[in-house]
């Protein structure tokens, strides 16, 4: 077992209830205008509607954030260091630093910087960081209806999200980008028809 | 969870919102004198720690910049939302002398107090009734506006208002069957924490989730399997069930004969049951069975039940008789899979493989709740859910383990001076009648607390038309300025629920204190305090010593509280009493023959002895055979608990406006697409908003989720296409319930409205 952490994220598809809690939680506790973390209904262009032909359905949801990637292409991009990876591999945005130049929103594969036009200031999930320093959780963590998001250190085998990325086919979202992200999904079970 | 600091007090409450049963704690995080933040509060099983959507966003209902601040009286026409800032004490001089004119030629039975859903709030509710018996005015019973049918087809067929502990008491008590018959409720939104979180820990477990539901709900998305059935053929289906069940004898015959009525038997000639009187036996009441073996009928005794005979058809002195399973299962023959899937709208194998399911599992745990029960039969359709639980032996006692269910001091408020009189009472549906045409007898004043009446209650324009016309004087308590506020001839300013404190026996098996973070803004004051000033006034002072605190200890005193005082849960929830490991209670019903009675005799006049299917009043069963080919349901959303929450500005940034959900197939027809501006209307009404083309609304369906207020239309609003038709029969066992899932409508695109 390694002695740096590596904190990650799973979240599980299967328990994701599409309630949008998350979306709300960060916005309270970042004190943000714009979402950091936003609730998709998967593979739909119409949100909250299901996929197929009635009665034969599917509806899943994908919740999003900043990946906290092992090779974040976004700090490079940024001309002030205001992103940086901390030791414990969050991917901090320090708002400070940052001059509003957009470079990063461009970077970042996965389109989940926000850029706020009233602040003129780019911004993403700290992972909480302020509460993790504490011991915490992250606020969306503790605020999942559905209770399908876990956090934890992913270099330590014995934690509950260790333990769930390696067994239930975990994926991470455009994997071919190598950008190897720290937020995991779990997919949804097969269903037992009747 | 955090420690307190020097500049930061932590303080716990409770979300009563009226999800109910939900009733998240809540931390409040107090600085000075603002409250800056709320999370989620422990519970003494942590898996209870939880929050919704709706209860993170509180803050933004408390320091809401259009709260209404100070008492105000109208000064406009009603409705113009006019009004003039008064006293506490100038409103409550208003009070008395519009009272005092009233009762003078009326009588204090002419006032109303209409109090809404207290959500999980208790003494808020409490104080109103108390006064209410203290004066013996009126209290008007809200179980109508939505949630009387299924206590009606409750106490018809296991003789208590609700059917929860018996259907999935366990569930609640985390135990978790091979089954779970999810039947017209949609907990991912609507029960999210209480409910929902137990279904997926149930499928993690193993359970098989099946949802039955006219929409495609989050909750059926999670599910095994999903049956999609037409708003208001719950019974057929359930008939349809049993049908299956029946013909390949999967019923639990050992069950029936215990706990149903079953084999009791029937006159055929009268629709009654055989009593002892009708055979010249002892006691002249007694049920009486066909026993088998001695080939004669016999009483009925805890003896011989299992000898009894559950078909058949027997003359005993003349008089043909048949057992009550003998007639459900004559009835069930006629709802062949074929027949099912033609009124129900679902396919005939599903149905067949659904029965077959139910009967062959171990254990089925049904989960329901009201929204299937908002039809004409609602009653009856829960009848057959349960009796669908009933024959294949899935009815569990009320308390088999676990925690006692929280039993509350309610009689010092249902009768507050026990050798007198307390109030009258009368159903919210039966209210429109007393207003407008006096019947049962007049009522003059109402006074609305927690209440959004006129969004929330059937057929808007009555309402605006006839009802607030007849009336002479309105109060109504309110945080915002509501559609139904504006009606109001005076507004009183009442708290959020961080500004006072009322007691919860929830969520099962906690209970908690909703207890006050801060003081309450600007002028406002809690429903309790605002009762007890005007009982003070009335010279009822003496019932109301201590306010929110000396009522929260009145319904606190009940023996399932011993040792519990409102001191300890100021800082944590308590779990209620257990009970010790292994401890059993018989399975109990008040009905008339103390079983689950598949036959009500009471109902036979009416054609409702078993639980037949009866089509639905308004909504078109075959699509395009009506004027008006649509049915219309409201849904919950999960932005609103009701109408609450519907002035959230972060919510609405999520969700900014009214949807009506139609299936492609009927979209198409009518050339619609998503974000057309849409036209819903039958003779009632006209109401203008988006549309959403959906897959998840059954063809011939379409929905509006309820609690969006009246302004937040183009025009009209849900309400304003309801109707407000009284079930006699709902009356006659209960109290008649509001109908909103059985409404006919066609929709027409709006010219140039697209945006």
């Amino acid at each position: 077992m390694s002695t740096i952490k590596r904190f990650g994220m799973v979240i599980d598809q299967e328990r994701c209830i599409g309630c949008e809690a998350c979306t709300i939680a960060c916005k309270i506790e970042n004190n943000t205008t714009d979402y950091w973390i936003k609730v998709e209904t998967q593979g739909r262009a119409v949100k909250d509607t299901p996929e197929g032909k009635f009665p034969n359905l599917t509806m899943n949801f994908l919740p999003k954030l900043c990946n906290h990637c092992e090779n974040p292409p976004c700090i490079d991009s940024c001309p002030e260091d205001a992103l940086q990876k901390r030791d414990d591999g969050i991917v901090i945005l320090d708002q400070e630093l940052c001059t509003g130049c957009q470079s990063c929103l461009t970077a970042c594969p996965y389109n989940i910087i926000v850029f706020d036009d009233e602040s003129n200031l780019a911004g993403k999930c700290n992972f909480c960081a302020h509460r993790v320093d504490q011991g915490l959780e992250p606020f969306c963590v503790i605020c999942c209806e559905g209770q399908a998001i876990y956090f934890g250190d992913l270099n330590d085998s014995s934690t509950v999200i260790s333990q769930l990325k390696s067994e239930k086919n975990s994926f991470q979202l455009k994997k071919e980008e190598g950008t190897n992200p720290k937020v995991y999904y779990i997919p949804p079970r097969p269903k037992k028809r009747l | 969870m955090m420690e307190n600091s020097e500049d930061t007090k932590l303080i716990r409450t409770a979300c009563p919102a009226h999800c109910g049963i939900d009733c998240c704690g809540i931390l409040a995080h107090v600085k000075g004198d603002r409250i800056v933040k709320l999370e989620p509060a422990d519970f003494p099983d942590e898996r209870d720690r939880r929050i919704c959507l709706r209860g993170l966003t509180s803050l933004d209902i408390t320091y809401h910049p259009d709260r209404i601040k100070y008492p105000m009286k109208r000064v406009g026409e009603r409705g113009e939302a006019k009004f003039e800032r008064i006293s506490w004490d100038e409103a409550y001089d208003i009070i008395i002398k519009n009272f005092k004119e009233i009762i003078e030629k009326y009588g204090w039975k002419s006032i109303g107090w209409v109090l809404g859903g207290p959500g999980a709030g208790t003494t808020k509710f409490g104080a109103y009734l108390r006064l209410a018996s203290l004066t013996q005015s009126t209290r008007v019973s809200a179980w109508g506006y939505g949630d009387a049918g299924l206590p009606c087809g409750s106490r018809v067929i296991l003789g208590h208002q609700f059917p929860y502990m018996h259907l999935h008491g366990e569930f609640w008590q985390r135990k978790y069957p091979e089954l779970l018959m999810v039947w017209a409720t949609n907990p991912a939104e609507a029960m999210p924490l209480q409910n929902m979180r137990k279904v997926m820990d149930a499928k993690e477990m193993g359970t098989q989730v099946i949802v039955v539901d006219p929409r495609f709900t989050v909750t059926a998305s999670k599910a095994d399997d999903y049956v999609g059935l037409y708003p208001g053929t719950d019974s057929a289906l359930a008939l349809g069930v049993m049908n299956t069940i029946f013909q390949n004898d999967l019923h639990d015959k050992e069950f029936i004969s215990e706990h149903t009525n079953g084999p009791y038997l029937v006159r055929t000639d009268t629709g009654k049951m055989l009593r002892g009187r009708d055979v010249d036996e002892k006691k002249a009441d007694a049920y009486m069975i066909w026993h088998e073996s001695s080939n004669s009928h016999k009483t009925v005794s805890r003896s011989n039940i299992k000898e009894a005979s559950l078909t058949g058809t027997f003359n005993i002195n003349g008089i043909e008789c048949k057992p009550v399973l003998q007639l459900l299962i004559e009835l069930a023959s006629i709802y062949t899979p074929q027949r099912t899937a033609g009124i129900t709208g679902v396919d005939e194998d599903l149905i067949i493989k659904l029965a077959k399911r139910i009967a062959s599992s171990k254990k089925v745990i049904f989960l329901t709740h009201m929204g299937f029960t908002r039809t004409y039969h609602g009653d009856i359709s829960l009848r057959g859910v349960i009796s669908v639980a009933a024959i294949t032996g899935n009815i569990t006692t009320s308390v088999s383990s676990g925690y006692i269910p929280a039993t509350l001091n309610w009689n010092p408020f249902l009768k507050a001076i026990p050798d007198k009189p307390s109030f009258h009472r009368i159903g919210i549906l039966n209210l429109y009648d007393a207003v407008i045409s006096g019947k049962p007898y007049p009522i003059k004043a109402l006074w609305f607390a927690f209440i959004n009446f006129l969004n929330q209650c059937a057929n808007s324009n009555k309402i605006i038309e006839e009802f607030y016309p007849s009336l002479d004087f309105i109060v109504q308590t309110e945080l915002f300025m509501t559609p139904s506020a504006r009606f109001a001839d005076l507004i009183l300013p009442i708290c959020s629920f961080l500004e006072f404190s009322d007691f919860m026996a929830q969520p099962y098996p906690n209970i908690q204190l909703q207890q006050k973070v801060i003081e309450p803004l600007y002028e406002s004051k809690s429903d309790v305090t605002i009762v007890s000033e005007l009982a003070e006034r009335l010279g009822f002072g003496e019932y109301f010593k201590g306010s929110e605190e000396g009522l929260i200890d009145l319904i606190m005193a009940n023996r399932t509280f011993e040792g519990i005082t409102r001191e300890t849960l100021k800082t944590q929830a308590v779990l209620l009493p257990s009970l010790p490991e292994g401890a059993s209670f018989p399975l109990s019903f008040r009905t008339p023959s103390r079983k689950i009675e598949l036959y009500a005799e009471q109902l036979y006049e009416d054609g409702e002895a078993l639980p037949v299917y009866l089509p639905p009043i308004e909504a078109p069963i075959t699509p395009g055979d009506k004027k008006y080919p649509l049915t219309l349901i409201n849904g919950h959303s999960r932005f609103r608990t009701h109408s609450m929450f519907a002035n959230v500005e972060s919510l609405l940034d999520l969700n900014p406006e009214p949807l009506v959900d139609i299936n492609p197939i009927d979209a198409e027809k009518r050339n619609i697409k998503t974000n057309d501006m849409v036209t819903v209307y039958n003779d009632r009404a006209r109401t203008t908003l988006k549309a959403r083309v959906s897959e998840g609304v059954k063809p011939g369906v379409a929905d509006i989720t309820e609690g969006w207020w009246i302004e937040q239309f183009k025009e009209g609003s849900l309400n304003h296409l309801t109707h407000d038709i009284i079930n006699p029969i709902q009356d006659k066992i209960y109290e008649p319930n509001m109908h909103m899932n059985d409404v006919a409508v066609e929709i027409i695109k709006s010219e140039g409205e697209r945006k």
